[in-house]
């Protein structure tokens, strides 16, 4: 039905919007203003795959990049810990999916809401020495609405209670059953005196809007939802845009390039259409959602005689202070099989220590749920067991207990905050380029020692929880050297009041370039405790509002 | 080596003339078929894309020590030597030809110490000796990367044939599942919490 609707704009008129992006952010900023009657191109690059597009080809999504892309499709990025070094070519450092919807096709759909205390967490715990940390220039009551919005207009499960950030409406869907690996986080949880409760996820429970319930399947995180019962931006959002009738979504499109002229305004965007032929599209703004990862790099190639840094850098903090969110992971051993694999991610969250006490000498905080310790994939616990439990790595021994514990194992997973610092970004590969001639995206990061800590500290929380949930054997994870790669990409043109120390102000504009627009991870001045695919569409939702409103009065 | 090539040659052949040429054509009902002609399923005339025979025989003798064929059918039962030959022809220049120089040393070091000619000719517990030898260099590493993917990806591929990977770890590949999942949430449920 939407195709039948489906617009062409001519390249040489001037349309209201170009959208980079089509992901979490871009999906609904294109739905919001096409809606309400602009006209809207969207660039996406990779292709517009549907449900029956996805399978549970573990080997493709993981191990070829089906969806990801990397250096096998012509993408190649580096990776290094700190500007001394030479960044190393690797296939993946900054993860997210390439078609349309982004990564809200594949995430995992855990859907925590900020909370008040993540918006003006600077003033209220104290700055950190050596970092840029800093509170929002909205709060969490500015942003609610939207989070509400999300909830229905996308399609969120979960339940109402005392342990939820306020809310000014109930989940539309009931939370997802319990699975095992969540009983066992539950039971030991309330046993140390916790408040373990129902985890909210972008999956749904029942039939709503048009779209079936889960049906358990297991391949949620990294994979496309076979029935699209999982709450994507390509699913929710953009067959609505198209239907508007004021959307044309061009997929297959790779943009190089945005254009201004001599008073400093966005004139076009520059990009290769399917057939790589290089084409510009003129508008009379634009919006970037391409992710954290992608928008600073366009920003970064997009400079200019008036804008010698990078487009919109006048602050030069376009691409700096990437928060990735920190993990750990404690893995159990448990006598009765868990079937960890099967349905949702997770289906209980423990957000007891959602600030850890001050006292404890360093900042932090985070949630911690229940998994698979390899989100259900066989040929991924295939690699680790062995080396989790010090087992053997090959041979009949390990062929043995490969065989026990891919249904015996549950997970306690902590997800953590991440400090914003200079020193932790993007920038152009000086050195590789993409297959287009693109330099890679280049990534500098390395934790700081307090988002270290934090990790530590959530370990041994979720030790101590497995103990009481009563495994047999115990291991535990975390990446006690440094992250060298995510898929949270975050605070790279962050929002704020001081054009000195951010890039966009709080209705997501440029401070430098009056009708450029950021909107995707990037906007996030602090990282939450992981989980931020939902704030990221509230403030789209918020965004657009903002957009369309500045629109009517003229004020782009 | 032995081969007791009845089988997958013949019964393939008479299907038709295309299957020679990639693993990835084979259906699963042929599949399901050919493994029930036996668990020897070893090499059995298909031929390798990318691999030669003799590279083919020695990869799969490893990745036969790396998931044995035990009282359930292992690497070789799940024809993981073709999921391997497959994915090493997919852009996987550089691991080829890492394991083609690892397999150079490795017969010269299999003739040095046992007096034969190749790996697969040793007996079970000789070969693990040789393996515990390189078991940490990244020839073995990149042998076991691939064993375990050829058991667990999809059939697609080459390996993982009716499904024994998952079987071993009784992972069922089937799309919808209903609650209870497993014992801890139907004791769960059981106990109305």
């Amino acid at each position: 039905m939407a195709q039948a609707l489906a617009v062409t704009f001519p390249e040489r008129d001037e349309v209201d919007f170009v959208i980079v992006g089509s992901g979490s952010a871009g999906g609904i900023i294109a739905k919001e203003l096409s809606v309400a009657g602009h006209s809207v191109v969207v660039l996406e690059q990779g292709p517009h795959l549907q449900a029956a597009d996805f399978t549970h080809d573990e080997w493709g999504i993981d191990h070829n990049y089906d969806m990801k892309w990397s250096t096998r499709q012509g993408y190649p990025q580096t990776f290094r810990k700190s500007e001394n070094e030479e960044a190393e070519l690797r296939d993946s450092v900054c993860g997210y999916a390439h078609n349309v919807g982004g990564s809200s096709v594949h995430f995992s759909g855990n859907f925590w809401r900020f909370r008040p205390i993540d918006f003006m967490e600077a003033t209220v715990r104290g700055t950190v020495g050596g970092t840029n940390f800093a509170d929002w220039p909205i709060s969490y009551e500015d942003l609610e609405p939207y989070y509400t919005k999300v909830d229905w207009e996308i399609g969120v499960s979960g339940l109402q209670g005392p342990w939820d950030p306020p809310r000014s409406r109930e989940y539309p869907c009931p939370p997802m059953p319990i699975k095992g690996s969540d009983v066992l986080l539950e039971r030991a949880a309330k046993q140390l005196g916790l408040t373990p409760y129902p985890a909210p996820v972008a999956i749904l429970s029942q039939p709503f809007n048009g779209r079936p319930g889960c049906i358990h399947c297991g391949f949620c995180n990294g994979f496309g939802c076979e029935v699209n019962a999982k709450s994507s931006s390509m699913i929710a959002m953009i067959p609505l845009a198209l239907a508007s009738g004021n959307c044309e979504l061009r997929t297959g499109c790779t943009v190089s390039r945005v254009h201004t002229n001599a008073a400093g305004r966005v004139t076009e965007v520059v990009y290769w259409d399917e057939e790589s032929v290089e084409r510009a599209q003129r508008a009379k703004a634009v919006i970037l959602c391409a992710n954290g990862a992608e928008t600073p790099r366009l920003l970064l190639m997009s400079e200019s005689a008036l804008f010698s840094d990078g487009l919109a850098n006048t602050s030069g903090f376009v691409g700096q202070n990437l928060m990735f969110n920190g993990h750990s992971s404690v893995t159990g051993l448990f006598g009765a099989p868990v079937n960890a694999w099967k349905s949702v991610p997770t289906t209980r969250v423990v957000h007891d220590f959602y600030e850890l006490d001050p006292n404890l000498g360093f900042y932090g905080g985070g949630g911690i749920d229940g998994r698979h310790p390899t989100r259900g994939v066989p040929l991924g616990f295939g690699l680790v067991s062995g080396q989790v439990f010090d087992g053997p790595s090959w041979g009949v021994g390990y062929k043995n207990n490969l065989a026990y514990e891919f249904s015996h194992v549950a997970a306690f997973n902590g997800h953590t905050t991440s400090l914003p610092q200079g020193s932790n970004n993007v920038t152009l590969d000086p050195t590789y380029k993409d297959k287009f001639g693109r330099p890679a995206i280049r990534c500098t990061y390395m934790d700081h020692e307090d988002d270290l800590a934090t990790m530590r500290w959530f370990l041994n929380k979720s030790t101590e929880l497995m103990e009481a949930a009563g495994a047999v054997k115990i291991a535990a994870t975390y990446p006690e050297t440094g992250q060298e790669g995510s898929s949270h990409l975050l605070g790279t043109c962050r929002m704020g009041d001081d054009p000195n120390t951010s890039v966009i102000d709080s209705n997501n504009r440029s401070h430098d370039v009056p009708n450029l627009f950021m909107c995707d991870g990037s906007t996030l001045v602090t990282s939450g405790r992981g989980q931020p695919t939902m704030t990221i569409m509230a403030l789209a939702f918020r965004a657009a509002e903002m957009i369309n409103n500045a629109a009517r009065r003229n004020e782009i | 080596m032995a081969q007791k090539s009845l089988s997958r040659r013949t019964f393939l052949g008479s299907v038709g003339g295309t299957v020679s040429s990639s693993a990835i054509v084979l259906t699963m009902p042929m599949l399901l078929a050919a493994c029930n002609q036996g668990q020897q399923a070893r090499l059995s005339g298909e031929k390798f894309k990318t691999l030669a025979e003799e590279d083919a025989v020695e990869l799969e003798a490893i990745a036969a020590r790396i998931i044995p064929t035990t009282d359930t059918p292992g690497a070789r039962e799940a024809g993981v030597i073709y999921f391997i030959d497959n994915v090493l022809g997919d852009k996987r220049e550089e691991a080829l030809s890492l394991l083609l120089q690892g397999l150079r040393e490795l017969k010269a070091s299999v003739a040095l110490t046992f007096g034969v000619a190749y790996f697969h000719q040793l007996e079970e517990a000789q070969q693990d000796q040789a393996l515990i030898e390189i078991e940490d260099t990244v020839f073995f590493d990149t042998i076991r990367y691939l064993t375990i993917a050829g058991m667990f990806s999809l059939p697609e591929y080459g390996g993982n044939r009716a499904y024994v990977g998952y079987d071993l770890i009784r992972f069922n590949s089937q799309h919808a599942w209903q609650p209870p999942f497993g014992f801890y949430d139907a004791d769960y449920a059981e106990k109305g919490q």
